[in-house]
């Protein structure tokens, strides 16, 4: 049954910003004609609403009233003062290659004294690569024809700049990558990045992604990010997500893997009011290994929901997913992880764990796993669990003298630290830790 | 001293009555063991000390050097020097053991208004004890009691009541799953701070470990109520005949 809707104000809102700032967007060759079909893709369905299966959760239809409109294309530049305010001291102190974009524009990129990658790195905005010569290769991820998806298309046609990044064939970087979105604004914007993201046969990147908040205004955002992990090669890819107060996230991130190839991604989700994070998986190539994890800390009216997709249409190879929420008040999370395992794909080895600690009998996780099995070799699982802090584990603590809101934070803490060590770097798993510990402490 | 008063108690999600009356005094200096058969209320009566709410007081009165501690919270009966070692002890996963004691040393020395050790002082306490025990440095890095055997939580039970020196330490069933050696260990532990300023209460099943902490009076405790007390020979005399003499009785 098709349903036919009213076009909302913010549905409006979308095809007249589109129609003045498509001409400013950045791109020659094929991408205005690339932008335009994206957008007729999004046109036709209009924002996802709960009658969509995948968004049954996250009624984008009736939570995004307005559409902000799109940032300016002011020329910005960016200070250690800003960066340390917007990511806070543990990240800001973290020792990396940065490249940062300030209201959806390529800024800066900073590297540490003597720590210049040399020629294992190319890395640069978007907007410069975007029709040009020599990278052809980001071409099939920027607005990929036959994609449905609607955030994918608003983010292809509204996108303004990005990070494109290769990391050499055979090259480990020392220096874990910062890429920071810094939305700073006195009034509501929306911010539309897309990262193309590749690492070569046998080359090894740790690569962070920020998208945070630095004014006082609202912003809405769409951040698609495309990962590739050529044979042998392996990516630590964090996502951490704080766009404050009143902030609309929707991110979509797309990872394939070649064979041999490992991708262990993190995403630290706080501070966001609606946030929907969907990733998609797909092995390209035999042995290879997913290991995805996150952490959503929710609390007031937030709402986060993080939505899987990870396609084994090959030979042997491993997926791991653990997620874990903490929330208070009347925050919700919502967990939709889909594992798809064709007929081919025998030998799968595929993991899921969802768990949700509430620390209020208002807040809310709702939980939806997906097993579609087609072949009959395989080792696959999944689990969910809800729970309130342990009144035996309050107990043993405070009966060591911690007094009970010590003992509460220490549980909570206990439940989160679980999910950052699957972050690898010990550097970036301490930062992401004091987040989480400044998060608990407000 | 500790003076238990006609305690009577249940569990509050249930209301089952567990303690029907229980009276007991232990001296300061003195070690007092609670033997009794499974189901005889023995860790409730532990739990009533250590202040667990779910097992809830319904009559009577626990003394603590002439105070009432009923009402008191779990840490603040702490700071006032009461320890429990758990039959069960917690794994809490995310939290290094070193941690966990250097926070748990401090908030009682800071309620009692002792100075809080610097991470230097409290590592030359903790690291000596720790040998004494057993405990091994990659054990006290690991998060509390994940993955610890029976042995190990055992000793990191003694561990904890030896860095936070209590003068009541209650030990309910320490001896329950460990070997002899691992008996022998965290015995020796325990008496180490057998001291005239402690009072010490032993509960356990068996009379084996009373070979190694030697108590100096024996309670027997069935049906809520203590049935008999007498010397460290009491122990003895029940190893031989059983408890089927309390049993009895109720029947």
């Amino acid at each position: 049954m098709t349903v036919t809707l009213m076009k909302t104000k913010a549905e409006e809102q979308l095809a007249a910003q589109f129609a003045s700032t498509a001409p400013l967007l950045p791109g020659g060759a094929w991408v205005p004609a690339a932008r335009r079909a994206a957008f007729q893709t999004f046109a036709r369905q209009g924002l996802p609403h709960r009658r969509i299966e995948a968004w049954k959760y996250t009624d984008l239809r009736n939570s995004l009233k307005d559409a902000f409109p799109p940032a300016t294309c002011a020329s910005r530049t960016v200070d250690d003062a800003m960066l340390a305010q917007a990511l806070g001291p543990a990240l800001h102190a973290l020792p990396c290659i940065r490249l940062v974009l300030v209201n959806g524009r390529y800024v800066a990129k900073q590297i540490p004294a003597g720590c210049e990658p040399g020629g294992a790195l190319h890395c640069g905005p978007l907007s410069a690569a975007l029709g040009q010569p020599g990278y052809e290769w980001i071409e099939p991820h920027f607005a990929p024809a036959g994609d449905g998806d609607a955030v994918m298309a608003l983010n292809a046609a509204f996108a303004s700049d990005g990070i494109v990044l290769r990391v050499e064939t055979g090259h480990k970087l020392a220096l874990p990558i910062h890429i920071v979105s810094i939305v700073d604004a006195s009034a509501p914007m929306t911010v539309a990045t897309r990262h193309l993201l590749k690492v070569d046969a046998g080359a090894r990147a740790v690569i962070i992604e920020s998208h945070v908040r630095l004014g006082t205004s609202a912003a809405q955002a769409t951040a698609v990010t495309h990962i590739g992990v050529e044979t042998g090669g392996e990516a630590h890819h964090i996502k951490h997500l704080a766009q404050g107060d009143g902030s609309t996230h929707l991110g979509h991130t797309h990872v394939e893997i070649a064979e041999g190839a490992v991708y262990r991604g993190f995403q630290f989700t706080a501070d966001t009011s609606l946030v929907r994070n969907e990733t998609h998986i797909g092995f390209s190539g035999p042995d290879a290994k997913l290991d995805l994890s996150g952490l959503m800390l929710g609390r007031g009216r937030d709402h986060i929901d993080t939505t899987l997709v990870v396609h084994h249409s090959t030979l042997g190879c491993e997926s791991r997913e653990l997620f874990k929420s903490v929330l208070d008040d009347r925050a919700r999370a919502v967990f939709q992880g889909k594992v798809i395992v064709d007929p081919i794909a025998q030998k799968t080895d595929g993991k899921q764990m969802a768990q949700a600690l509430m620390l209020s009998e208002d807040a809310e996780f709702d939980s939806k796993p997906e097993l579609e099995i087609y072949a009959d070799d395989v080792a696959c699982g999944h689990g969910s669990t809800v729970a309130e802090i342990d009144p035996a584990m309050l107990f043993y603590i405070r009966s060591r003298g911690i007094p009970k809101a010590q003992a509460r934070d220490m549980l909570i803490e206990s439940f989160v630290a679980e999910a950052i060590d699957k972050v690898e770097d010990a550097a970036v798993r301490e930062a992401l830790m004091q987040i989480a510990r400044g998060w608990l402490a407000k | 001293m500790l003076e238990i008063r006609n305690l009577s108690a249940r569990i509050a999600e249930n209301g089952t009555e567990i303690l029907k009356g229980v009276s007991l005094t232990v001296p300061k200096g003195e070690v007092h063991a609670i033997i009794g058969p499974n189901g005889s209320g023995k860790s409730t009566l532990a739990y009533d000390i250590a202040g667990r709410e779910d097992y809830e007081v319904t009559g009577g009165d626990i003394l603590w050097n002439g105070e009432s501690i009923i009402g008191m919270e779990p840490d603040e009966r702490a700071a006032k020097g009461v320890f429990l070692a758990f039959q069960y002890p917690m794994e809490i996963p995310g939290v290094a053991t070193m941690t966990f004691m250097r926070s748990s040393v401090n908030a009682v020395r800071k309620k009692r208004g002792e100075k809080e050790l610097t991470t230097p002082e409290f590592l030359k306490v903790i690291r000596a004890k720790a040998a004494d025990l057993g405990v091994k440095d990659e054990m006290l890095k690991r998060p509390l009691n994940v993955g610890f055997s029976g042995g190990e939580k055992k000793r990191m039970e003694v561990l904890q009541m030896a860095m936070l020196e209590p003068t009541l330490a209650v030990l309910d069933e320490t001896d329950s799953g460990l070997d002899i050696d691992a008996i022998r260990i965290v015995s020796e532990g325990a008496n180490k701070l057998r001291s005239p300023n402690r009072a010490m209460l032993v509960i356990t099943h068996y009379q084996r470990l009373l070979n190694y902490i030697v108590p100096d009076r024996v309670h027997v405790l069935a049906h809520g109520r203590i049935q008999k007390s007498g010397a460290k020979e009491l122990a003895l005399e029940l190893e031989k005949t059983g408890y089927a003499e309390f049993k009895a009785k109720a029947a």
